[in-house]
């Protein structure tokens, strides 16, 4: 890596103040608050429409901010031109200029800014040495692959020395192994650069590997803020319960019978811990799949009858349905196979049990702050 | 085994046989008026006036038809000028204002853009000859009956239409990532349209100017009725004048050279532009 980069003043933080933004009469992003560090690595992830993208268009200057303010590095850049904002930016389908050599490509926003020859050629080539696309750097976009495409695109990003690296869903149009390598790069180069950089996607491995923190979007707003263990551990709201985690965590209807025994589909369960609830108070059940143990018969544990099960080699995803006609998915590793009709006893790690009000709420710990 | 070789070999040679005996039957009926146009051209003109078979000049390739062609009226050069300037402006004028016209309608966003768009496109279904009448009226109220610019205004308001849809649909298969890419890089609207956009679109342009060139180098009707002046004649004008003859003689060796002379820069132009031509039409055909 070039010394010009780690030199750069890249630690810039973003700050985005009571954010808003409407199509017409339609809001897309409802009041939004964030502050992220400088030199975090930020994921936003949400299901499509979420405003995920827009939110990140919104800070690269691309869509217009209906209301609040942007700050990146403590300066006011809500109402500049993304070029002056001090941020670079890589697209889902590249957005490669495709009459232009890759060599063209690179040097274009620095050609525009006026940068002398000898420097954009300095530059192109400490981009490119940092991409390993050195050999490439004469041909045009459509004589590469989706992989080197994706690597220009970044190195495009990166001579242009921003304070903010913007990734809009960057690996969704690569094949599974390449985005593998891909997002194993883009790591690097986050651990390389130090930038602040924030990602959006739609993958939940891509934003549980290579997050600092996880901004969990629904319908424009956050659920949830958290580093991917927290997210993953303790989801603010069913929402985030069930979005994050593949397969996704089972939420099974409960009655709140005593402080520590619990109804579950017309089983009763002693708990080896009081209940955030009320008596006699329903509420919504956690488990993870890893979570769900498979017994012998015990007072304790629930009937299930098996749907069907999936083998992936090292574990095997088994379907079942309770009592009360709820599905719930079970991590097996090891064991004998389970076959569809059979009868199965499951009990579940009660330390991982995830308590939410029937509103959604987690009952264990307050929603982490938006910081 | 080596009789089915040899009777396959038999059967793909009666294949590729076949297969140029008819490309070069059906070549032949396109270019065979071309090539007749050229040969009488070449005649002298006593024998071009001769029934025309066979062909081809008997009494000597000769280039007088095209010497008399030149003579004609205040010199062909002068006509040729005319429509030169009248087809290039024309082509000119009509991609600058179909590339901007394109993009934002293909970009931006206003109210009743649906509604401007098929009006501009429903104005082809006017017949022009219709409007001439008011158009000659209009162009003399405005001081440009009998101008170059006049007619060039009233070729240029014909291919918009045309042109406006082409380009708007060269500028939507165009993704819109591409143009922030460029915004990002601190492009402004004029340098990414000129930078980023515009190869991008040449194929599209390249349609416009070929049919605008072509439209406006063979045009004859508004012409005709909207010039006056002989000195401001245009080819398809001109031709019309030769084709009627003189005192009841008509010369068909300068007929010819003048369908020759006339077509020489319309092959000329979309030979050049073929390549950028076909992938214009076909453009959002095929992902």
């Amino acid at each position: 890596m070039s010394a010009q980069h780690s030199q750069a003043p890249d630690k810039a933080t973003i700050e985005l103040k009571g954010v808003r933004k409407s199509f017409g009469s339609v809001d897309v992003i409802h009041d939004l608050d964030l502050k992220i560090a400088g030199g975090e690595f930020i994921v936003f992830v949400g299901p499509s429409g979420c405003g995920k993208s827009t939110l990140l268009r919104m800070i690269a200057g691309l869509e217009e901010v209906t209301d609040g303010d942007i700050l990146i590095a403590g300066r006011d850049v809500t109402d500049l031109d993304p070029a002056k904002r001090g941020i670079a930016m890589v697209f889902q389908s590249y957005a490669l200029y495709p009459h232009m050599s890759v060599r063209e490509n690179l040097a274009f926003g620095l050609e525009i800014a006026r940068t002398s020859a000898a420097e954009i050629k300095r530059q192109v080539e400490a981009a490119a040495e940092i991409l390993k696309i050195g050999p490439l750097l004469d041909r045009r976009p459509g004589q590469l692959s989706g992989g080197q495409r994706q690597r220009v695109a970044i190195g495009r990003a990166i001579v242009r020395k921003p304070l903010v690296f913007l990734f809009d869903e960057p690996l969704s149009n690569l094949d599974a192994e390449l985005r593998v390598s891909m997002r194993v790069e883009i790591a690097r180069l986050h651990r390389e650069l130090g930038n602040t950089m924030i990602y959006v996607t739609h993958d939940q491995t891509e934003a549980m590997t290579l997050a600092d923190r996880i901004v969990v979007l629904r319908d424009g707003r956050i659920e949830q803020v958290g580093s991917p263990r927290e997210v993953y551990e303790n989801p603010a709201n069913l929402f985030v319960a069930g979005f994050i985690g593949s397969p996704r965590m089972n939420i099974i209807d409960g009655i709140c019978l005593a402080a520590n025994r619990l109804s579950i589909a017309g089983t009763e369960i002693e708990l080896d811990r009081p209940l955030p609830a009320a008596p006699q108070e329903a509420i919504k059940l956690g488990i993870r799949p890893e979570h769900w143990l498979i017994t012998d018969k015990q007072a304790d544990a629930l009937p299930a009858q098996v749907e069907f099960a999936e083998y992936l080699g090292s574990t095997q995803y088994v379907h079942c349905r309770l009592a009360n006609g709820e599905l719930v998915t079970i991590e097996q590793r090891g064991g004998t196979d389970a076959k569809p009709g059979e009868r199965l006893w499951l009990n579940c790690h009660q330390a991982a049990l995830k308590i939410f009000s029937m509103s959604g709420e987690a009952r264990r710990r307050v929603p982490a702050p938006i910081e | 085994m080596s009789n089915r070789k040899a009777a396959t070999a038999r059967r793909r040679l009666f294949a590729v046989t076949r297969y140029h005996a008819i490309g070069l039957f059906i070549s032949l009926l396109f270019i065979a008026p071309i090539a007749w146009s050229a040969l009488v051209s070449f005649k002298p003109s006593s024998e071009a006036a001769r029934p025309p078979l066979p062909p081809w000049p008997v009494e000597g390739f000769s280039t007088q038809s095209y010497e008399n062609l030149a003579k004609y009226g205040v010199g062909i050069w002068t006509y040729a000028g005319n429509s030169l300037t009248v087809a290039a402006a024309t082509v000119v004028v009509t991609v600058i204002i179909s590339l901007l016209a394109g993009y934002g309608f293909s970009r931006f966003n206003f109210p009743l853009k649906n509604l401007l768009f098929v009006l501009i496109i429903s104005t082809v279904m006017i017949p022009f000859q219709s409007i001439l009448t008011p158009l000659f009226l209009i162009l003399t109220k405005l001081g440009l009956q009998n101008t170059l610019p006049g007619i060039v205004l009233i070729y240029v308001t014909l291919h918009l239409p045309f042109s406006i849809f082409m380009m708007r649909n060269a500028f939507d298969a165009v993704p819109k990532e591409i143009e922030d890419a460029a915004r990002v890089d601190g492009a402004s609207v004029l340098l990414m349209l000129r930078r980023v956009m515009l190869p991008l679109v040449l194929p599209g342009v390249a349609t416009v100017a070929i049919f605008a060139f072509l439209a406006s180098w063979n045009e004859f009707l508004a012409a005709l009725i909207l010039l006056t002046d002989q000195k401001k004649y245009t080819l398809p004008v001109m031709m019309a004048a030769v084709r009627s003859g003189q005192f009841g003689s008509i010369d068909w060796g300068a007929v010819q050279s003048g369908v020759m002379l006339m077509m020489a820069p319309c092959l000329a132009l979309f030979l050049l532009l073929q390549g950028y031509y076909i992938r214009g039409l076909t453009a959002g055909a095929v992902k």
